[in-house]
């Protein structure tokens, strides 16, 4: 059995830093700085006015003229997502978590240590959660996300007689539990996904286009969509025909637990608006700081993460990830210093954080130098193979000219696959 | 991975002239004609090769080059 756990606007309410009482007027986050100009999360109260995520400001605004803009602090809402991580994995949880707000866990080790039932797990899961969060529990990732959506947080009763108010699961019907989470046990599952709609599917970000297609096809609810056969779906949808079928059926991908990163980090108040070459200093300065930190224990850094804090509010973060891990300061600096231009506004801090560590460092310097047509041959090899693991086999090609001076276009030229080779150092 | 073919023939919707001119590809109509030639080739295989040229400015200023297959008599956009 999986467990979800899921907040709805977690980007918001992290943004609203505490002033929760703000969900209960017309409030959205702020566009990125920089960014597009559309609302990212919004409240409750300013969905009944028919505003969205995504929406663009300017109707958002004429919508409703009262729409308080919160500016977005990614930062925030990263370092409180890693809080409810770190208080999951205090119960034992290994989480897999892709975004903020949203969070898996086997549930089946952890039985023997909550009581013997899943719904132990979730009391459990809810004592370190708060009662903001949905808990659902089935026997996929899917399905149990499905069932965190169909939860209701219920207040906690005051004065009550004491007896838990909760629905056990009887006929393979779901159990609802005194906290309002969901637990949907295996032989439900079908019954319980049957009636949702196939838009849950977006859930699922390779699945993201399907359900308008399915809907189109006059297949709208998950019952529907388990009804059809396998061969019709792997003909008509290819692979995520098939995955969005198994997620119908109540079968998922198994969970993929990360560890969470390892917290090296630093960060540098700078004494005014900085800008240019003062940031590039203080980013000089962090990196040293960052490399000279003893949980490096001497290993490379694959990915960092880089954020300010605004003097007017807001907070901004990027991730870079190199393309070789490495504990150079040179060679990281110059990955990082190109992202500092992307600064939509002035800064008061900069951080630095490690996100990702790589092998130790053991790189050992050539007896010889390298010709620079064979750094530069090593380099493009280097970036096609980025290039083929980021977009595919046939990212890198190159065009070979067969017969140029041929009266048929068609003759002159063929595409082909891109050999590190093909990189001469004739500048082609 | 396998090797691609580049410029190879699009079949096209033209409406032509009786002259065989092209008068219209698709929806836009031909503005110009600044060149026309014809290509012969493999005439010594079983398999000759005869095609009727046209560059073709359209309406909106795209430029394209077409050519009507003399043997089928169909029409085809090449990059050229």
């Amino acid at each position: 059995m999986t467990a979800c756990v899921l907040y709805l606007r977690f980007a918001l309410l992290a943004a609203l830093d505490g002033r929760a009482e703000l969900l209960g007027v017309p409030v959205a986050l702020a566009p990125d700085p920089g960014g597009r100009q559309v609302v990212g999360e919004v409240s409750a109260a300013a969905e009944t006015f028919g505003i969205a995520a995504g929406m663009r400001v300017g109707e958002a605004l004429a919508r409703c003229p009262e729409l308080r803009l919160v500016p977005p602090d990614p930062e925030g809402m990263r370092s409180a997502w890693g809080r409810v991580l770190d208080r999951l994995g205090g119960i034992g949880a290994e989480c897999e978590s892709d975004r903020a707000g949203v969070a898996y866990f086997q549930v089946g080790g952890l039985r023997g240590l909550h009581g013997g039932r899943a719904e132990g797990v979730l009391a459990a899961a809810r004592r370190v959660v708060g009662r903001a969060a949905r808990l659902g529990c089935g026997p996929s990732r899917f399905a149990s996300y499905a069932a965190a959506l169909q939860a209701r947080p219920r207040p906690r009763r005051r004065g009550g007689t004491g007896a838990p108010r909760g629905r056990p699961a009887i006929g393979g019907r779901p159990a609802i539990a005194a906290d309002g989470s969901i637990v949907v046990p295996d032989a439900a599952v079908g019954a319980f996904l049957a009636p949702l709609p196939v838009t849950l599917l977006r859930t699922r970000p390779e699945l993201a286009e399907l359900p308008e297609v399915l809907e189109r096809l006059g297949i709208r609810t998950l019952g529907e969509l388990a009804a059809l056969p396998a061969p019709a779906m792997a003909e008509r949808f290819g692979h995520p025909g098939l995955l969005a079928l198994d997620l119908a059926r109540g079968r998922d991908t198994p969970l993929e637990p990360r560890r969470p990163p390892e917290p090296v980090g630093e960060r540098i108040d700078l004494p005014e608006a900085a800008s240019g070459p003062q940031l590039e200093r203080a980013l000089e300065l962090l990196l040293a700081r960052v490399l000279a930190r003893r949980e490096r224990r001497g290993r490379t850094v694959r990915a960092l993460g880089m954020s300010a804090r605004f003097v007017e509010g807001g907070t901004w973060r990027t991730r870079v990830t190199l393309r070789q891990p490495s504990a150079e300061s040179d060679r990281i600096r110059t990955a990082l210093v190109t992202r500092l231009a992307e600064l939509p506004a002035p800064a008061e801090s900069l951080g630095l954080e490690v996100e990702a560590f790589g092998p130790p460092a053991h790189d050992q310097g050539r007896l010889l130098g390298d010709s620079p047509a064979m750094v530069r041959r090593r380099r493009i090899a280097d970036a096609v193979g980025q290039a083929r693991q980021a977009a595919g086999a046939e990212a890198a090609l190159r065009v070979l000219e067969i017969d140029p001076g041929s009266r048929l276009p068609e003759r002159r030229a063929v595409l082909a696959p891109f050999e590190a080779g093909d990189a001469d150092g004739s500048g082609r | 991975m396998s090797v691609r073919r580049l410029g190879a023939p699009r079949p096209a919707h033209v409406r032509a002239r009786e002259d065989g001119r092209p008068l219209a590809i698709g929806d836009a109509r031909v503005e110009a004609t600044p060149e026309e030639w014809v290509v012969e080739d493999r005439w010594w295989t079983g398999r000759s090769l005869r095609r009727r040229y046209f560059e073709l400015i359209l309406e909106g200023g795209r430029n394209v080059v077409v050519f009507r297959d003399l043997g089928g008599g169909d029409w085809f956009e090449q990059r050229s």
